[in-house]
């Protein structure tokens, strides 16, 4: 079925909220969702495979800074999804790359990696470049990298399925790179054994942009319904007092 | 035509001009104070329209002698061409109902881009009319449903097809034919979003510019068919409605809560316009040429809202009290002024000294009036990117200040005293429709929405100092990491606090909050009038009185519209 974006974002913020995400974070969740979707890079898949977790988040403790210094820092995700922490830690590098011209921030045991790209994208806007590197998976390992340079509104995005042997630690790792001096472009290499490889440029994202914003979102009626169901969650049970409140006659 | 850089200088800077405070500016109920005035969106809409010479033309006119069927007009802008299609159902008097929960409506409509053929219309007809239960797609951009204002609209028609004009004193007491109760914008229900509006219908790519259309559309088409049913009902003796009756009727609507959470939710759009608004005024008291003309003009609008006052017809006692009180601010202002006045500072000072809220504001939308050549060019500047970024390197210290500065209003509020967060707001299950609750009613409380910007504020002062404490060398970016609940409020923050105006200074979760403020501020910029509130939470006012007519478009147009009066009936003097 057909959606608007801001449908998306709508039922998306209602499902992070009721799924006890803070005041902000489910701003940014839906966002992030809707960003990867609204520009060709099936935020949607990505959600479906997260739904069933999100609100085991609520259990886990917050990110925390394991080691930092100016220029560097690794934090802590907790096995979160990236759709509640990791925007405060692109945010970090972004300052430390401010104070030092380019600085590098590592994230341990955080899923859902991909929806760094909002986070990416906002932090360009903002006139700083960025770029991210993960691989994900045990049979087989891909591996994913995005950038954006200072000023520029999309970032390009590459992934490629490897031969790589699965890390039997830090399997959840994304390192991210900022720079206030330096304009970072990322591109896999075409090393042996990387195959299905795809890369898109950032004119291509923008074009997938453009296709969103005249036709809207299509997106499978049971995701559709479980997003809307689990958003239920914020919605009070009507009563007659309850009519009379909201100013009835 | 001014630029974004030039409004900035006016604004910030050694060359700012003389802008009021958001202390005075931005407190509830002095925003719930305020009136219509040209830069309301109605009055720039039409303004547009009346220049571009739109061409709308009807282009499938199939009603029955009841004014039952379907109607679609062709609008030709400079920059496209669009549809307005309408969908007009019998209605039963006991299904007759103004609350958003309703599930039928007289009238439907959508505004779509393009011509709409015979296939599309269908799958319009086999939606538009459901409303919240229907869908559409991303062609429509406006959607919405009115009903009659039965006793009013069975008058008219009776009038008209006995060959008599309508009582121009009753049309003073509900000044319309229908009344809108809903329009539905920004990709609700499948609609395109409000991103490809503004990209691809630069017709419309103001805030709400669409939504106003479909009103005056409505209210064109509520002439039309009034007219149509008392022509076949008595085509002998059926008489048409005069154009200066005509013009005098607007559209009725009847706003409720929702609106109060979008202005809470949208606080960098609710600055720029009350930046454009501010900036107009402060042009008005820096450059504004006082002389005869200025002298008289004011004159004859201070005596032309004091009879569009009178006119305003309500039952509620507060609103009485408060168009009471207008009069007699504006006989003061009129007798104040009768010897001349050298400048507006002086005479606004006198206002605020001598005036209630609403008297302040009135005077403030009639200096409007009088100065086109200063006011009417900020009307392109009502948009905003509506980014709430946080700042990540700024240091904690710079973020204490901020807070202790653009948000001492918050900080001043004790939110532990008895019923300063008593209300909460939440959203019914019944169509998501936003209610006002009591944090008495355990659900209600634990599903509230975010609304108490100024609690939320104090909150995150307090864990800021506890923090500062401890890391005072800390940036915002690392607070961000160990305090991940703030960061809404904190983006929030950084981000007002880079406007001229930011966020609304009240406790909306107070018990004595009246959502009504926030009600009217949004309607008095979208330039309705007539305010007549039916409780503490909805309200009934009066759109597009006094505008011109679609006949009008193509003639000379004096942009005079502003607190209309009604017209002389024949015999009057």
């Amino acid at each position: 079925m057909n959606i608007s974006m801001n449908e998306l974002k709508a039922a998306l913020r209602r499902c992070f909220e009721a799924s006890q995400y803070f005041v902000g974070n489910y701003e940014d969740a839906a966002n992030m969702i809707l960003w990867l979707e609204k520009h060709g890079l099936n935020g949607l898949g990505e959600l479906q495979r997260g739904l069933p977790y999100i609100d085991e988040d609520r259990e886990k403790a917050l990110s925390s800074v394991i080691y930092e210094d100016s220029t560097s820092a690794i934090i802590d995700s907790h096995g979160r999804s990236a759709l509640n922490c990791i925007a405060a830690s692109v945010d970090l590098a972004h300052a430390k790359a401010l104070e030092n011209g380019i600085a590098t921030v590592t994230v341990h045991n955080c899923h859902n990696r991909k929806f760094i790209l909002k986070a990416l994208t906002d932090r360009g806007r903002c006139g700083i470049s960025v770029a991210a590197y993960w691989q994900n998976g045990s049979g087989p390992v891909t591996e994913h990298a995005a950038a954006i340079k200072a000023g520029e509104r999309y970032p390009s995005y590459s992934e490629a399925t490897t031969d790589l042997p699965a890390s039997t630690d830090d399997k959840q790792a994304l390192t991210i790179i900022c720079s206030s001096r330096v304009d970072l472009a990322v591109s896999l290499q075409a090393s042996k054994g990387n195959r299905n490889a795809r890369h898109i440029s950032a004119e291509q994202v923008e074009k997938n942009k453009q296709q969103s914003v005249e036709s809207g979102i299509e997106i499978a009626p049971d995701l559709w319904d479980e997003i809307n169901r689990i958003g239920a969650g914020v919605l009070v049970e009507n009563s007659e007092l309850s009519r009379q409140g909201a100013g009835g006659r | 035509m001014t630029t974004t850089t030039a409004i900035q200088a006016s604004m910030r800077g050694e060359h700012a001009l003389p802008l009021r405070p958001p202390s005075q500016v931005m407190d509830l109920e002095r925003l719930g104070a305020m009136h219509q005035s040209r830069l309301s969106f109605m009055r720039t809409l039409i303004r547009r329209i009346m220049r571009e010479r739109w061409a709308i033309e009807p282009i499938k006119f199939e009603l029955d002698a009841d004014g039952y069927g379907t109607v679609i007009y062709e609008v030709q802008a400079p920059n496209g061409l669009y549809s307005f299609v309408l969908f007009s159902d019998y209605l039963s008097p006991e299904e007759r109902n103004d609350r958003v929960i309703a599930t039928k409506w007289d009238l439907t409509m959508a505004l779509v881009e393009g011509r709409v053929e015979a296939d599309y219309l269908e799958q319009l007809r086999q939606n538009v009319p459901k409303q919240e239960a229907g869908r559409v797609d991303a062609r429509v951009f406006v959607l919405s449903r009115a009903n009659r204002s039965a006793r009013n609209f069975d008058y008219v028609v009776e009038q008209l097809a006995n060959g008599q004009q309508p009582d121009i004193e009753r049309i003073k007491n509900v000044g319309y034919l229908y009344r809108t109760t809903a329009v539905y914008g920004s990709g609700k229900l499948g609609m395109a979003d409000w991103e490809k509006v503004r990209t691809k219908h630069l017709d419309f790519a103001r805030p709400f510019a669409g939504e106003m259309f479909v009103c005056l559309m409505l209210r064109n088409f509520s002439l039309l068919q009034a007219e149509h049913i008392a022509r076949h009902r008595s085509p002998q003796r059926f008489q048409p409605m005069q154009d200066e009756i005509k013009r005098y009727f607007g559209i009725g609507n009847s706003t409720g809560l929702g609106m109060a959470p979008y202005l809470v939710n949208h606080p960098l759009l609710i600055n720029q316009w009350v930046e454009m608004r501010e900036l107009a005024l402060a042009r008005i008291r820096a450059l504004g040429c006082v002389n005869s003309r200025v002298q008289q003009e004011l004159s004859s609008l201070i005596e032309r809202c004091a009879q569009h006052t009178r006119d305003t017809v309500t039952e509620d006692d507060w609103q009485t009290d408060n168009n009471r009180q207008v009069l007699e601010d504006l006989a003061a202002l009129q007798q104040h002024t009768a010897a001349g006045f050298d400048n507006w500072d002086a005479l606004l000072g006198w206002s605020e000294a001598n005036c209630s809220l609403q008297g302040q504001e009135m005077l403030v939308s009639i200096a409007l009036e009088i100065y086109p050549e200063l006011v009417d060019e900020l009307e392109d500047f009502h948009s905003a990117e509506e980014n709430l970024d946080l700042d990540p390197l700024m240091p904690l210290q710079e973020l204490k200040q901020i807070i202790e500065t653009r948000y001492a209003w918050a900080l001043e509020i004790d939110f532990t005293a008895e019923g300063a967060r008593e209300t909460c707001w939440y959203r019914s299950e019944e169509k998501m429709e936003p209610r006002l609750g009591s944090v008495a009613d355990a659900e209600a409380k634990q599903k509230q929405m975010a609304l108490g910007v100024g609690y939320a504020v104090s909150k995150c002062y307090e864990q800021l100092c506890g923090y500062i404490a401890e890391h005072p060398e800390h940036t915002t970016a690392r607070f961000m990491v160990a305090r991940p609940k703030m960061r809404g409020i904190v983006r929030r923050i950084q981000s007002m606090s880079r406007c001229v105006y930011g966020d609304i200074q009240a406790n909306l979760l107070d018990r004595n909050i009246l959502p009504m403020h926030l009600l009217r501020c949004k309607l008095a910029f979208f330039g309705v009038g007539k305010f007549d509130p039916r409780s503490r939470l909805w309200v009934r006012n009066t759109m597009f009185q006094g505008a011109p007519l679609l006949e009008d478009i193509g003639k000379p147009f004096s942009d005079d519209w502003f607190m209309p009066l009604a017209p002389l009936q024949s015999g009057q003097h």
